[in-house]
């Protein structure tokens, strides 16, 4: 009996010893990898190390890509470079165009090119280039590019000469030059030429080929993408040796991986678990301005969101500032119009405001014609009691937002019934079918002030989902859209910002601030929204 | 053809015509089967809620998304493209990624052998360490022994893997810096045996957990059948060492059931243990499942969905093979 009891416990041990070798095993390997690392250091502190950053899914190296979401732009802006880029105070800045100027009618935009700029297969890059991506890829509507939307008015790019380009418009775009620094990347015309743009797998897929500070130097689909530096960029040359993103679909595995070092920064959405990062040593997490803002939308066909007493008092009766303070951990600021603090020069808060005040939303809706008349706890008008279907996407903390809110409105009498979807079944409801009467939502938008996508009557069809028609906001937006004066321009969006706080095409919630979280070692990363810092990742160094 | 000899030898040559019969039969089943699976899952798919024009950016343009649902052929009656599909997947072209514009068939062939590995290595930590506990189980029933590997089972099948999964990860990378939390490791030229090993521990402990307590309580409960059996008393009677008894005699017979749990468990890792693979980013088929199912990549989805059934039409027919190897008194019939 001994002897069988012994050999239990030794299976038990060999069991736990078998798991400790192999662990220590692990540790060798890591640190050998760390060690390899330091080396690259060694005689300039400033150059070698590697960042590692995390993307969700495979990105498609091509800029243009309809199937180009968020883990491709954050590779694509590195590879690839655009005529403009964010400058550190969000106003275009020189990128492969070093100035621009345009016509007194606004209707042509010359742009002039560096003329030291090689693709990473040691081609020239020329004013031919620009124009192909242009022409051929972006204002091909048949294609359907990415973001081609922001060029509807250019009507053509025309090449000058091999380092100049002409903008020709059909009307007057001041943001231009902002448009051209959001994900606008310029491809190689001696690749594409020719070719179906979708369908080249060998360059949107294996073999990207740009003008960026790094190069691509192995793609593993599933699992990273590692670029090396391009020491014929033509601005300074990365100081990293090595761009890794690695391919983590689940965001609890990108805040594990910081904790443990084998990730060194990005944006967290999430921000359940800011404080166990906060707390951590070797992280930081920072707060930055981005042109965003979160809404709630009502469906302006519908014809008790017409009057605007309705939408003042659903702001009335939301605590924003308490959802700021639990769901965003204070990484966010309440919200008075759609153009964020992020965009200085022209923000403003000198605006209609909306403190929470249940009575006074009460009061609100009771103008408007809405009071609780039998006693059953909800308003209602001519015999119909206020409910809601509140229609939302299940992503990040819109859902967590959006049942605090609909705790709110169920307090001053609105039935709100939230209905939480799986995030494409939202787009095609809400988005495409416009089969709403509530949603959650948030815009980002270009370093620009113009909101015309989001709130001009043209745009019913398309960005405006509230469909929200007003002719004195559509006059202002016009105004802002083609006039590039910046001081003629802040006047037009400070009075666009008074309005839309009066009037509420949206009811705007909050900017939220990305909460940008990052190793301490990971230096020279501009105070920046983490996607407009990668323009200057050649920048960024390890300190050891 | 080795079943051949597990028949009773005076009618090898009519077991040998039952096998291939039975294997025909088999596999005419397995291809209505087939057929009907990718009917349901097409449909389903292009009829749920949301589809590959809705996974583009929110603000995509009206104009934008109809030229993405053109370009696929999503104009076309569903149908249509139902029949244009099943035509070329008999031609053995399931065809190309929405997402990635890649044919699907090189997509699972690149995750296909990740996910064959961690069910490899998984499958035989279990089956060792689980048989073990199992018989130690079984004969030491009411014992200490018996009661601490019940509770650790119980403990394993409770235990959400995720939530596990996150734990592992909190203690041996963030609290020790032992193991690394997710990846597959350096493959190609930069293989290393210890990168490649560490980076298993993790999700092959997990699914471990989640296969282990079935294999140990299965051959547990026939264990215990087997040795009150009256040829286990008749081989301790005429004198045979415990060891020989219990290792010989009982458990031959006590792991044909276990055979069956062990063709169920396959099939159910190769297709891909979803949420294990994505917490430790291993890129094997469950986290492709996932990038389908997220990116409404219609034809990955239907070639996913093909493998999978293949592999589990293919382990139940393995299992039913074995089955009549190990006892001779089952009938493939």
């Amino acid at each position: 009996m001994k002897t069988k009891k012994w050999r239990f416990m030794s299976v038990i041990l060999v069991f736990f010893l078998l798991l400790a070798g192999c662990s220590y095993g692990g540790d060798s390997s890591n640190s050998s990898g760390d060690q390899s690392e330091g080396e690259g250091t060694g005689s300039d502190p400033k150059k070698g190390g590697k960042v590692s950053i995390p993307i969700v899914a495979d990105p498609t190296f091509n800029p243009w890509h309809p199937n180009a979401y968020a883990e491709s732009n954050v590779v694509n802006r590195v590879l690839f470079s655009g005529l403009t880029q964010p400058g550190k105070d969000l106003a275009p800045s020189p990128d492969l165009a070093t100035k621009w100027e345009t016509s007194d009618d606004e209707l042509e935009w010359t742009f002039y090119l560096r003329d030291d700029v090689l693709w990473h297969d040691g081609e020239k890059f020329t004013a031919e280039d620009v124009a192909y991506t242009f022409n051929e890829i972006v204002l091909n509507a048949e294609l359907g590019a990415n973001n081609s939307s922001y060029f509807q008015k250019v009507k053509e790019v025309q090449v000058v000469n091999d380092y100049e380009v002409k903008f020709i418009m059909e009307s007057p775009v001041a943001a231009l030059p902002a448009y051209l620094s959001f994900n606008t990347e310029i491809v190689p015309k001696h690749i594409f030429e020719g070719q179906d743009p979708w369908e080249l797998t060998s360059f949107n897929k294996v073999n990207p080929v740009g003008t960026g500070a790094y190069k691509l130097k192995s793609y593993t689909s599933g699992q990273s993408v590692i670029l090396e530096r391009n020491d014929d960029f033509y601005g300074d040359v990365g100081l990293l040796d090595e761009i890794e993103y690695k391919v983590l679909p689940d965001v609890n595995t990108h805040v594990a991986q910081i904790l443990s070092g084998e990730l060194s920064i990005f944006a967290l959405d999430d921000l359940a678990s800011i404080e166990r990062i906060e707390q951590a040593d070797g992280v930081s997490v920072f707060g930055r301005e981005t042109p965003r803002f979160f809404w709630i939308i009502v469906n302006h066909e519908e014809e008790k969101y017409q009057d605007k007493r309705v939408k003042q008092a659903i702001l009335h009766a939301i605590d924003r500032q308490n959802i700021i303070d639990t769901v965003l951990k204070g990484y966010g600021t309440i919200a008075d119009a759609g153009i964020a603090p992020a965009l200085e020069e022209y923000y403003t808060d000198d605006v209609a405001r909306y403190d929470y005040d249940p009575e006074k939303a009460k009061e609100l809706l009771a103008e408007a014609g809405w009071t609780d008349t039998d006693g059953d706890g909800i308003v209602d008008k001519d015999g119909e009691p206020f409910s809601i279907d509140f229609k939302i996407g299940i992503q990040g903390d819109l859902e967590a937002v959006s049942q605090m809110v609909q705790q709110y409105l169920v307090k001053v009498g609105l039935d709100v019934k939230l209905n939480a979807m799986e995030w494409n079944a939202m787009i095609q409801d809400v988005v495409v079918n416009r089969n709403y009467e509530m949603s959650l939502n948030w815009w980002r938008y270009p370093a620009d002030p113009d909101l015309s996508a989001y709130m001009h009557s043209a745009n019913v069809k398309g960005n405006n989902i509230p469909h929200y028609q007003n002719p004195e906001l559509d006059k202002l937006l016009d105004q802002g859209a083609q006039t590039s004066d910046v001081e003629e321009r802040k006047k037009i969006y400070i009075e666009a910002q008074k309005l839309m706080a009066e009037e509420l095409p949206y009811i705007f919630l909050w900017y939220p601030q990305e909460a940008q979280v990052r190793i301490d070692k990971l230096k020279g990363v501009p105070d920046l929204a983490f996607g407009d810092a990668l323009h200057y990742i050649h920048e960024w160094y390890i300190e050891e | 053809m080795c079943v051949k000899h597990t028949s009773i030898p005076n009618k090898k040559y009519s077991g040998g015509d039952e096998v291939l019969r039975f294997l025909l039969n088999r596999l005419g089943q397995s291809a209505i089967l087939l057929l009907i699976v990718t009917i349901i899952t097409f449909f389903l798919i292009n009829l749920a809620p949301g589809g590959p024009a809705s996974t583009m950016r929110m603000d995509a343009s009206p104009e934008e998304r109809q030229a993405m649902v053109e370009k696929l052929g999503l104009d076309q009656p569903i149908h249509i493209r139902y029949i244009d599909w099943i035509t070329n997947a008999l031609k053995g072209d399931l065809g190309v990624s929405f997402t990635s514009s890649e044919p699907v068939v090189q997509r699972i062939a690149e995750r296909l052998p990740y996910t064959i590995e961690l069910t490899v290595f998984t499958i035989i930590l279990s089956i060792t360490i689980g048989i073990l506990f199992g018989v130690i189980s079984a004969i030491k029933r009411g014992k200490a022994q018996d009661h601490v590997i019940n509770f650790f089972s119980v403990l394993g099948l409770s235990v959400p893997a995720f939530w596990l999964g996150l734990m592992l990860i909190l203690l041996f990378s963030i609290n020790l810096g032992w193991l690394p939390s997710s990846g597959v490791g350096a493959r190609g030229a930069d293989f290393n045996f210890w990168g490649w090993i560490s980076h298993l521990i993790m999700p092959v402990l997990i699914l471990t957990t989640t296969v282990l307590p079935n294999i140990v309580r299965f051959t547990r409960s026939s264990m215990l059948e087997v040795i009150s059996q009256n040829y286990i008393r008749t081989a301790r009677a005429k004198g045979a060492k415990e060891s020989i008894v219990l290792y010989v005699h009982a458990l031959r017979n006590a792991l044909i059931p276990v055979v069956t749990i062990i063709g169920v468990l396959i099939p159910r890792l190769l297709s891909g243990a979803v949420i294990t693979e994505a917490i430790f980013g291993w890129t094997g088929i469950g986290t492709l499942i996932l990038e389908a199912a997220r990116g409404r990549d219609y034809p990955l989805v239907m070639g996913v969905t093909v493998v999978i059934t293949v592999v589990v039409v293919l382990c139940n027919l393995i299992v039913d093979l074995i089955y009549s190897r190990i006892d001779p008194r089952v009938k493939n019939v």
